[in-house]
């Protein structure tokens, strides 16, 4: 890991971060609730896959990667779920 | 051809793994029952939610995922052997560390002040325990961080750092889930 690869991840993870808390404070989510919830909960996924993969350089270990990032994809999906649940119902 | 083996490949300690998967999952799970009895009362949640202060939140996040970028570097810095500058990156992350600190506490007084406590909503339930128990990872966080700058030794920063991106990744999974969705 360079420290080039850690600028860019941070900056990654502060620009994803802005992201989801402008995305909170719009008004997006009288109009679209089920976008906005889907948007940031992908944000979040995206920025736990970054740390996972360049903060702990889980990126280095090909065989490990894949599983946790699986098992984080499992949970993101089922957090999405269940947020959607009363939208849906 | 690579002839490493699975669990050489793996960057750090197999212990370490255990503890910061271990701890995604307790704190997923929280989640999860947080998401599910948010189903059968919605609008009581989002009322509770609009209590909170989303910006602070926000701000918090960028806090930690810098100190996070700091314990990077650092690591970064010991492996080529800059030992001063990497005990002032741990330095550095742990004073960010506390700054997390300040501000969850005076988001924490800020709900005394305005009369809402754990029982409140169910929603402070769960507002009070994953956040509070969030914070106390973190309160162990920076004390570990301040221990590997004194005593330095590669191996014992590499762990104090992962559990450091750890607590960065149980606070980007808490933060939408508990502050932003809506």
């Amino acid at each position: 890991m360079t420290q080039r690869s850690l600028y860019i991840a941070w900056a990654v993870l502060v620009a994803l971060s802005i992201g989801s808390t402008i995305l909170s404070v719009s008004g997006i989510w009288t109009r679209w609730p089920i976008v906005a919830g889907m948007a940031v909960l992908v944000l979040a996924w995206q920025k736990a896959r970054i740390i996972l993969l360049q903060y702990l350089g889980l990126a280095e270990a090909p065989s490990w990667r894949w599983g946790i990032e699986f098992a984080l994809a499992l949970l993101c999906l089922l957090l999405l779920g269940l947020y959607l649940l009363p939208l849906i119902l | 051809m690579n002839d490493k083996s699975a669990l050489e490949e793996l960057p750090g300690e197999l212990l370490m793994w255990i503890l910061i998967l271990s701890e995604v999952l307790v704190f997923g799970a929280g989640l999860i029952v947080f998401l599910s009895v948010r189903v059968t009362d919605p609008e009581g949640f989002a009322q509770a939610q609009d209590m909170l202060n989303r910006t602070g939140a926000g701000i918090n996040t960028i806090i930690l995922i810098t100190s996070g970028f700091l314990a990077a570097s650092a690591c970064r810095l010991r492996r080529a052997h800059q030992r001063k500058k990497a005990r002032l990156a741990l330095v550095g992350a742990a004073l960010l560390g506390g700054a997390f600190l300040w501000i969850k506490g005076a988001e924490f007084a800020a709900k005394s002040a305005a009369g809402i406590v754990w029982d409140t909503h169910p929603f402070f339930n769960f507002y009070f325990l994953l956040t509070g128990f969030h914070a106390a990872h973190v309160v162990a966080g920076v004390f570990l961080l301040l221990l590997v700058a004194w005593r330095d030794h590669q191996n014992n920063m590499e762990d104090a750092t992962a559990f450091w991106h750890m607590v960065d990744l149980v606070w980007v999974l808490l933060f939408p889930v508990i502050y932003l969705l809506q």
